[in-house]
């Protein structure tokens, strides 16, 4: 009879732990869920960046040595030159111009490599809902700021997105 | 002796129901402290973007003061574009500019430093060398620099025209010299 008892409170005893940690393992895998799910919220957002918002506005305004009637022309009047397919005055691609001077100027403004704290770096080039052109270096990270400009001559209007990889 | 049996039997519950209740607590706190963790490493980052934030702006609003902004003078109205010919002049007059004004800005330093294109971007830009040339400082610098992308933007002459010749550049601005 007393044995019978011993056993029971064990087996009472046993219970409760299994009780116990079974509350502890789903309490555990709700809140992993939950930092999972906030972690990777986080990922898909990025950070709007001043610094390259400014370096956008910038370069936008680079004269290149794509010419019209009145010297090199801006690289945001190239980007609708190309866009209309229109040759500059010495006969070259506009398009063929404004990737050259895009992937130098990127090159000298954003350094980047393994010992930076930059690791990449995407520019993106819309028009009329349409890629013109994609410029892409480095590796891509979960850490990145970028900014994005819009603006229009009508009829057509083109976006222009840049973003930055840093370090993790 | 029945009694005696019973009320160890309670204080044995009771005592498991206390440790049950100290465990809960500890899990929930640690797992209250993680969570706080995350959320103040954040906040820590939201700080540190502010204050990068605010260091940008004082920079954009230096480029964008009247002694420095393109303003209308390349065509259409630029944000974010420096007038090097104005810069120049500011540079050949500084301590005129001092006198009447004083540290107008209260900062430490003013650097404009061209970043493309690449040609002549170490050399001091003086009223001998300019435009082939690649920085123009404004005053000494001294303390920490904070700097941000503008438009180096100046009037050419070619063939008998003048056009607009912008370049991309970087101002720096340096403050809290008196600190080091």
């Amino acid at each position: 009879m007393k044995k019978n008892r011993g056993r029971d409170i064990g087996k009472r005893a046993q219970e409760e732990m299994v009780g116990f940690a079974l509350i502890v393992i789903f309490v555990a895998i709700i809140l992993l869920f939950l930092v999972v799910f906030y972690l990777r919220g986080q990922d898909r957002e990025g950070i709007e960046s001043y610094e390259i918002n400014s370096f956008i506005q910038s370069f936008l305004h680079y004269n290149t040595d794509c010419g019209d009637y009145f010297g090199g022309i801006e690289v945001r009047k190239l980007m609708f030159r190309c866009n209309n397919r229109m040759p500059c005055l010495d006969g070259r691609d506009s398009c063929g111009v404004l990737e050259e001077t895009l992937e130098d100027l990127l090159l000298e403004s954003w350094p980047f490599g393994p010992d930076r704290p930059i690791k990449g770096y995407e520019l993106e080039i819309i028009a009329n809902g349409e890629e013109m052109l994609a410029l892409q270096e480095g590796n891509q990270t979960n850490n990145f700021r970028g900014s994005i400009q819009d603006f229009t001559i009508a009829p057509d209007s083109i976006e222009v997105s840049f973003r930055a990889y840093y370090g993790d | 002796m029945v009694r005696k049996m019973k009320n160890k039997k309670a204080q044995m519950k009771i005592q498991q129901m206390a440790f049950m209740l100290i465990a809960v607590t500890l899990f929930f706190v640690f797992a209250g402290l993680f969570f706080a963790m995350i959320v103040f490493s954040d906040i820590r980052k939201a700080a540190e973007g502010l204050e990068e934030r605010n260091a940008l702006l004082l920079v954009s609003k230096l480029a964008n003061s009247p002694e420095f902004a393109c303003g209308n003078a390349f065509g259409s109205f630029k944000t974010s574009c420096i007038d090097a010919d104005k810069a120049m002049a500011l540079k050949n007059n500084i301590e005129l500019y001092k006198d009447l004004k004083g540290n107008f800005w209260g900062v430490d330093g003013i650097e404009i430093k061209k970043i493309y294109p690449t040609d002549y971007a170490e050399i001091e830009c003086d009223s001998g060398n300019y435009p082939e040339c690649g920085k123009i400082t404004i005053f000494q610098k001294q303390g920490i620099g904070v700097s941000n992308f503008v438009a180096l933007c100046r009037k050419e002459g070619s063939g008998g025209f003048i056009e607009d010749k912008c370049e991309l550049a970087r101002i720096m601005v340096y403050y809290g010299g008196d600190n080091n």
